[in-house]
């Protein structure tokens, strides 16, 4: 019976939130903030290799720590440390929350 | 950087410590040799001896998400150098 309160205008003025961002700042930020952690290395064959990163260089060169080697998914070869030359990197994704 | 308790702060911290150890190469078209690493350079350059390559041969006309090795080629090299632009990754003895 109350036909005085209107329906809420649809706002179609404000845009949906940001999607949340875990951080923020350089590439090299990103990756001072990865290291130590859990990353996923993706070889431009399209190899992955999932462990600790320990250190990086200039050249993108990854020093791994508990290293898995997955191919299409499956795991191919386990290696406690591993060295993996820089050129060969498409990219580091991290695998747990920086 | 890391202060974890390798005590590595460049990757390449990684391959001097494994300097006299039996190393694994992983190199560019389907090839792994391993050896003794005797002496590397910035480029990733290796000399190797007592080296042992194995080379998986690859059925091309296979569908590539099948396809694996079909056959292991291995050969033994008593030095050898390595061009680093081949290599892939290295896996040193793990240090326990």
């Amino acid at each position: 019976m109350d036909e005085t309160t209107p329906p809420p205008p649809p706002n179609e003025a404000s845009p949906p939130p940001p999607p949340p961002i875990t951080t923020s700042g350089s590439p090299t930020d990103f990756l001072k903030g990865v290291v130590g952690k859990r990353v996923i290395v993706r070889l431009t064959s399209g190899v992955d290799y999932r462990g600790v990163l320990s250190c990086l260089d200039g050249y993108m060169n990854i020093a791994l720590e508990q290293t898995e080697e997955h191919v299409n998914g499956t795991l191919t070869n386990r290696y406690g440390d591993a060295f993996v030359r820089g050129n060969n990197v498409l990219y580091i994704s991290a695998a747990e929350a920086l | 950087m890391d202060p974890s308790s390798t005590g590595i702060q460049e990757p390449f911290d990684l391959i001097r410590l494994s300097l006299s150890e039996r190393v694994y190469v992983k190199l560019r078209g389907d090839r792994e040799v391993t050896g003794i690493l005797h002496a590397y350079d910035g480029h990733m350059n290796l000399i190797l001896s007592d080296v042992e390559e194995t080379i998986m041969i690859v059925d091309v006309d296979a569908p590539l998400e099948e396809r694996r090795a079909v056959k292991m080629a291995k050969r033994k090299m008593e030095m050898l150098f390595v061009r680093g632009d081949g290599v892939i990754l290295v896996s040193p003895p793990s240090r326990t």
